[in-house]
């Protein structure tokens, strides 16, 4: 816990309940809160539709944060969910012709129950051997969406979707970027906050509980198999979330777009943004999605002086990828939150050390 | 209860508000009455299929150096912007946005996994689209209004390459080596029931990725009696399987698709292993020696390289090229530079000559068809060439 806390005093139990205690907090928020709001009208549609991809990676973060950093049960499966959330909205809307906004909801209840159901062999495997079964689930849920032809038009192409249209309102092809970005900063809000709130719920309390001990949590009372089957339901649940909402938003869903090392990349995002915060996973989820785009950009623009760069920018890509990686788990195993935290610790303890 | 209800009242209002002054769409200035023309070239240099991917940008690239060099279009330059995609699907999604941002009238794409995924989106941007990929889903204008394929379908090469076993006739058993991706299982289906018609019968094996011999794959085709091994896959593993057809002295000849009918195919398997293997090959190869090469060797020369050292795909690059811009010249003299108006102008302009590089020599589209071309080209690898067995083969 950062420094947040001392010389606050609580007076009512309702007051120490809320989720932001000092004034300082409610100006961040403030300035989140401003800076949203202006974002769609600084940047240019190419800007917002990587801003786009940030949100749905926001989602997807979000959910595999609940799993691997607040209950310890690592997941390598997390692109393959997002395919059962992809495909269950898509063919939902192009074959049983439901509104999109109910067929992203079944999305999220088939992925949760996909999550479950992937999730069991959680209740007898950790660590490492988890991993691997959660491999397992991503390649046989790939290896069904590549080989079942009913998960593809008639012609074999892959499965398109019509634009998003709720009640009689469309999304037009001028305003494509602007209209979807307040779309999906509020799927991201309300998945922040449901995840903020959970973990101020008993069920939350046990997801920590397993992560830290899973025995003493069992001496306290704590039903070990339900949690666990109940992290994976909701983690996935937030996870068929992000694949529906990339299926709608990209208009078309492959499998080539939830692939294993689609897997790697949140889990990198929430190494990098920090295991077991909500807020760390949306800083992971921020870093990761836009360090390519930099790094294109800088290498773009040093192009004419050295062209090998450019022609090597998928490798460097990937060198740097890994680099960060290391660089993280060797500096701040703890992630951009913890940086942030710490950060703001020395503001405002200056001069003093602490 | 009241409190967040006026919140929700105020989020709805205030959202209502942020939309009625919106900023506008993507940039357009690309019709700008005298600045240059952009093009965005989604290119695979260094990802599963670079090694064709390189010389086939080279080609794209180097076709627009020696536009712009002969006064470009209407006195215009081509501005084409290259960008690697590395063969991954999500990011050809955000290069494909950003050169929607930055105004392009066009697009050249390459995979069909991207292709497909991108059709969508194409059609809704109304920005004519010509990739490398001959999936046959890409050609149907209700389907994919906006792509143009230049090239017989990867089916219709299929379907000429089982006429040709069938008329050999050493064995009715063919097993079909494909990419294990969208481009690879593009013309399966059409084999077989292509197939079912001439009495054979194929079977598909997904080749994995990043293997280093196939031995595996060619005791299961052994297995199912295979005499002729149709392969749908780029050069570099489909001359890994003849090399091990070669070490195991396998009674199997290779019928290579379009992607490893090719030079690389040769050098890279050796001429003893490729030896009297077939390639069907759309593309005229260099050895074939067509008035539509002469352009492109003058300019390589110019530069210091010859047609000989780059390969077809390097024409096959500057060919597809060339046909986009035929249709934006044609579009520049219609007063309509806008990607309807392109479209427009390739399916409505006649034949576009290619000297006899493409297909049969010229790619035709019209509003009813966006596939280019249906003739191909059957070689024969002999002495380490590809020696023409038929030109123009339709099925």
């Amino acid at each position: 816990m950062a420094a947040i806390s001392t010389g606050v005093y609580f007076r009512t139990y309702q007051r120490e309940l809320a989720l932001r205690h000092t004034k300082a907090q409610y100006v961040r928020l403030a300035l989140v809160v401003v800076a949203a709001i202006a974002a769609p009208y600084l940047l240019d549609p190419y800007q917002l539709s990587i801003l786009n991809t940030v949100l749905i990676a926001v989602v997807g973060a979000v959910g595999l944060n609940i799993l691997v950093g607040f209950t310890g049960q690592i997941s390598l499966g997390q692109g393959g969910f997002l395919a059962v959330g992809a495909f269950t909205s898509g063919l939902l809307t192009m074959r049983a012709d439901l509104p999109a906004p109910l067929s992203i909801a079944c999305a999220v209840v088939v992925t949760a129950a996909a999550g479950a159901l992937f999730g069991l062999p959680a209740l007898r495997l950790k660590g490492l051997y988890l991993a691997i079964a959660t491999l397992a689930s991503q390649e046989i849920i790939v290896f069904i969406a590549r080989r079942w032809s009913f998960l593809r038009e008639e012609s074999g192409a892959p499965l398109s979707i019509e634009r998003l249209k709720v009640g009689g309102y469309e999304i037009t092809r001028e305003y494509f970027e602007f209209q979807w970005y307040w779309i999906l900063l509020g799927c991201a809000v309300v998945a922040v906050l449901a995840a903020r709130n959970l973990f101020r719920t008993g069920l939350g309390r046990s997801f920590m509980a397993v992560r830290d001990q899973d025995i003493a949590a069992a001496a306290i009372g704590v039903n070990v198999t339900r949690t666990k089957v109940v992290a994976f339901a909701v983690s996935s649940g937030f996870v068929g979330l992000a694949g529906a909402l990339t299926a709608h938003y990209s208009e078309t869903v492959t499998w080539e777009s939830f692939t294993f090392e689609i897997s790697i990349l949140y889990l990198a995002m929430i190494i990098v943004g920090g295991l077991g915060s909500v807020a760390g996973a949306v800083y992971g989820a921020f870093f990761i999605t836009l360090l390519p785009v930099f790094l294109n950009e800088f290498i773009g623009g040093l192009g004419e002086d050295v062209p090998w760069l450019v022609s090597r920018l998928p490798a460097i890509e990937n060198a740097v990828f890994g680099l960060v990686i290391i660089a993280f788990l060797l500096i701040e195993p703890r992630g951009l939150d913890r940086i942030w935290q710490r950060m703001k610790d020395y503001v405002r303890f200056w001069p003093f050390r602490y | 209860m009241r409190h967040t209800r006026t919140l929700l009242a105020v989020a709805a209002a205030t959202s209502l508000a942020l939309t009625a002054c919106a900023p506008g769409g993507g940039g357009d200035d690309a019709a700008d009455e005298d600045g240059p023309i952009k093009v965005g070239i989604i290119a695979d240099l260094t990802g599963a299929t670079g090694d064709v991917g390189t010389p086939y940008a080279a080609g794209e690239e180097a076709y627009v150096k020696w536009l712009n060099e002969n006064g470009g279009i209407d006195g215009r330059e081509i501005d084409a912007t290259v960008t690697d995609y590395a063969y991954d699907v999500p990011t050809a999604e955000r290069v494909y946005k950003e050169y929607v941002n930055d105004g392009v009238v066009a697009v050249m794409g390459w995979g069909t996994g991207d292709s497909e995924a991108l059709k969508s989106r194409v059609s809704a941007d109304e920005l004519p689209f010509m990739s490398a990929s001959y999936a046959e889903p890409l050609t149907d204008p209700e389907e994919a209004p906006y792509n143009f394929v230049v090239a017989p379908t990867y089916s219709d090469q299929a379907r000429v390459g089982l006429n040709w076993i069938a008329e050999d006739g050493k064995s009715s058993e063919v097993a079909l080596f494909h990419n294990d991706s969208p481009f690879g299982l593009a013309p399966v289906a059409d084999a077989q029931e292509w197939a079912a018609d001439l009495d054979l019968n194929v079977e598909p094996y997904a080749m994995p990725a990043g293997s280093t011999n196939y031995t595996g794959l060619l005791s299961q085709a052994k297995k199912q009696g295979a005499k002729y091994i149709m392969i749908q896959n780029v050069s570099s593993p489909a001359a890994l399987v003849a090399k091990d057809i070669k070490a195991q002295g396998l009674d199997m000849q290779i019928v290579c698709l379009n992607w490893c009918a090719d030079e690389l195919f040769i050098d890279t398997a050796g001429a003893e292993a490729a030896e009297g293997h077939v390639l069907v090959q759309p593309f005229a190869p260099v050895s074939a020696e067509q008035p539509g090469h002469d352009e492109v060797n003058a300019y390589l020369e110019e530069n210091g390289s010859s047609l000989e050292e780059e390969g077809l795909h390097f024409a096959q690059g500057w060919y597809t090229m060339h046909a986009m811009a035929e249709g934006i010249r044609a579009a520049v003299e219609e007063g309509d530079l806008s990607g309807a108006g392109i479209k427009e102008a390739l399916e409505t302009m006649g034949a576009i000559d290619t000297g006899g590089v493409v297909g049969a020599g010229e790619i035709e589209f019209s509003a009813d068809s966006h596939r280019g071309s249906t003739g191909t080209g059957i070689y024969q690898v002999e002495g380490g060439e590809m020696a023409p067995v038929e030109l123009g083969a339709t099925p």
